[in-house]
């Protein structure tokens, strides 16, 4: 094995891990509003995660009923992206660190 | 592709309308949601909030071509895989702008709860009233007989 690729090999497998341990988890997270319906908020769960009914269900009674609930939780460009098309259907996400990481 | 078409009583629907293109006209530079997007840096926020904003500008103008001259007609809308998913954010945007500026006085558990009595509400509110239930109508429509195409999509 050649110096380069030595390089090449070892280098950028080395720069994910660093990345992803400093960047570590993130939650993604839906918060309630007074305004869009239960069965829209069931259908955007499934559309976008492709929860089935009962887990789209579920989550959606815990924003309703406790403010908040987490949908999702990973690495942070997934995250955003996530977070990102909630917004796009109206629907009030944000990110957050995960503290268990 | 699935379709429905949806007719709806013009002399009801129609005097809406103003209220509908004038809540969209005031959504045209802003978004139906404040978002928190405090975590991005500044560069990212911009570019986030203008994608979210253009995308929230093409979901309504879809809405709105459903009130073309086939409508002023008719009375009758179409809904297919193509505008569904549109028709069903936009009318999210207008509803949340309308509880955001024409609904405020009304309590959020009345809202919720359908116990809003229409027969004690001001003409403006009983439009705006209307208008919010009338999206909401439409939301209903498209969820129960376009659901399958939306999540196929």
């Amino acid at each position: 094995m050649t110096m380069a690729s030595a390089r090449t090999g070892v280098a950028p497998a080395s720069r994910t891990e660093t990345e992803l341990a400093l960047e570590g988890l993130w939650r993604v997270v839906v918060l309630n509003d007074p305004v869009n319906l239960m069965s829209y908020v069931v259908l955007v769960f499934r559309r976008v995660f492709g929860f089935d009914e009962p887990t789209a269900r579920r989550h959606m009674l815990e924003v309703h009923e406790q403010g908040r609930s987490v949908v999702w939780i990973g690495v942070r460009e997934k995250a955003e992206a996530y977070v990102f098309t909630l917004q796009q259907w109206q629907l009030t996400a944000r990110l957050e660190p995960d503290e268990k990481n | 592709m699935k379709r429905i078409e949806v007719k709806l009583s013009l002399p009801v629907v129609a005097p809406l309308l103003d209220l509908i293109k004038g809540t969209v006209d005031d959504l045209g530079g802003r978004l139906a949601v404040p978002q928190h997007l405090q975590d991005l840096d500044e560069e990212l926020r911009s570019a986030w909030r203008n994608d979210l904003l253009g995308g929230q500008n093409d979901d309504c103008r879809r809405f709105l071509a459903l009130f073309d001259r086939e409508f002023f007609s008719s009375g009758t809308v179409s809904f297919d895989e193509d505008n569904a998913e549109s028709v069903l954010r936009a009318c999210a945007a207008i509803r949340l702008r309308l509880r955001e500026r024409e609904l405020k006085s009304l309590p959020d558990e009345a809202i919720e709860s359908g116990g809003v009595d229409v027969t004690r509400l001001g003409e403006a509110l009983t439009k705006a009233f209307m208008c919010y239930v009338f999206l909401a109508t439409l939301q209903e429509l498209i969820i129960q007989h376009l659901d399958s195409a939306i999540l196929e999509g």
